[in-house]
């Protein structure tokens, strides 16, 4: 049997269902005309994504500036060069797919699991070439203080994205939540960066990069909590 | 009846308030969504009940339907949201009032010999993935990159899951005589 003739098949099988009841179509348009109203469109999808890109970018400066910019002076031109460029892409990339996450039916620039990952192999890749000190000096307990700093500025970022994105609709909020999530901890990664004088390898590979998982995992736990929430 | 490429004016027109255009999505819209409802499983009175959900829920978000970008991905991203949860629902009410014990998987309904059924019969061999993606890609005529859109997948995995689709369809079919030269109408 050929698809030309299951497509046939398909269509007349359509066909044969049954009609639907007039009363209820009117019905339905009564509900709506009841309410409507003009609306205001969201704006243009890369406006909404630049302004999460900024969002991101002015948390982790205020976020070094309140703390002190001692990574900075630290890193060669070098390191300079590939590490924010490389948060830089990531984070436009995990803004854009926000926005896709809460526009029903937009086109996903790369599922939210596969940024999660991309974004932490790309800096730990990136972190490996680049920092060679394999020393662990008081490898737990500074590690635990970035870890944290990194996680308290992710916040404040979640929350000032959610600002941008309340106006949308999330289909599958356990993927927006991953999403803004990763998001939000690419913005605490940047203030590590900026203000973290730790140049150790194994300490920004762990600690620093540990951000962005551990806020995405919190992010997909509230976007789970809401949907739970929303369906009761 | 509005040929396709007016559903993105008639969304416009609705955004601004025109209750002309809302009816007229209304009309033009609800039959393929009813059946989205029915192919999975839902009887005739949920699917109304989803029916009417989908659209209360459409007109709560339609500022979020951009202008210029196609309709039926949205719309069917939105009645996907409203299935899966009624589905989870459901399945909570069930598990509170049936313990642990499983729903059973529903059975095929059989096919009479030479005659082609009605779309859900036709379908209900097939995985709810699989059902979704053969009503949006054949029967509401959507392309693969908007079923992609409206399922959040790739278009691989549309293209996959429309051939598995497919070779369990040609078997279904062939068994009951419905191959090549076939004679009966729907039934």
């Amino acid at each position: 049997m050929k698809d030309r003739e299951i497509d046939e098949i398909l269509k007349q099988a359509a066909q044969a269902g049954p009609e639907m009841d007039p009363a209820l179509l009117d019905r339905v348009a009564g509900s709506i005309g009841s309410s409507l109203t003009p609306v205001r469109p969201l704006p243009p999808a890369w406006v909404m994504a630049g302004g999460l890109a900024l969002i991101c970018a002015a948390v982790a400066l205020a976020g070094a500036a309140r703390s002190g910019f001692y990574g900075i002076p630290k890193l060669s031109v070098l390191d300079r060069a590939l590490i924010f460029p490389t948060l830089g892409i990531f984070i436009c990339l995990a803004a854009r797919a926000c926005v896709s996450e809460v526009i029903p039916g937009s086109r996903r620039p790369m599922a939210p699991r596969s940024l999660l990952a991309g974004g932490c192999l790309a800096l730990l890749a990136v972190f490996a070439v680049l920092f060679r000190d394999y020393g662990t000096e008081r490898f737990v307990p500074q590690g635990v203080v970035c870890l944290t700093a990194g996680l308290l500025h992710a916040i404040p970022a979640a929350l000032a994205s959610r600002l941008i994105l309340r106006r949308g609709f999330a289909v599958n909020a356990v993927a927006a939540g991953l999403v803004s999530g990763t998001l939000a901890g690419l913005a605490g990664v940047t203030m590590l960066e900026l203000h973290c004088a730790n140049l150790e390898a194994l300490h920004v590979m762990l600690w620093h990069t540990a951000v962005i998982p551990v806020s995405g995992a919190a992010g997909a736990l509230l976007g789970r909590l809401s949907r739970s929430r929303e369906s009761q | 009846m509005h040929p396709d490429s007016d559903l993105e004016a008639l969304m416009a027109l609705y955004q601004e308030g025109d209750f002309t255009a809302a009816t007229a999505l209304v009309r033009r819209l609800s039959p393929q969504l009813h059946r989205f409802f029915v192919i999975q499983f839902a009887s005739r009175r949920e699917a109304d009940d989803l029916l009417q959900e989908t659209w209360l829920r459409i007109h709560q978000v339609r500022h979020t339907y951009r202008a210029g970008e196609p309709v039926l991905p949205w719309l069917y991203a939105i009645a996907r949201h409203i299935r899966v949860d009624h589905y989870r629902k459901a399945r909570r009410t069930a598990a509170r009032e049936e313990s642990l014990e499983r729903m059973p998987e529903a059975a095929a309904p059989p096919v009479a010999p030479g005659r082609i059924p009605d779309l859900a019969t036709l379908l209900a061999p097939l995985p709810a993935s699989q059902r979704e993606v053969i009503e949006m890609l054949k029967i509401a005529g959507m392309s693969l990159e908007e079923v992609a859109r409206a399922t959040s997948s790739s278009v691989g995995s549309v293209k996959q899951k429309a051939h598995r689709a497919y070779e369990r369809l040609r078997e279904r079919l062939s068994a009951v005589g419905l191959g090549a030269g076939r004679a009966g109408g729907p039934s």
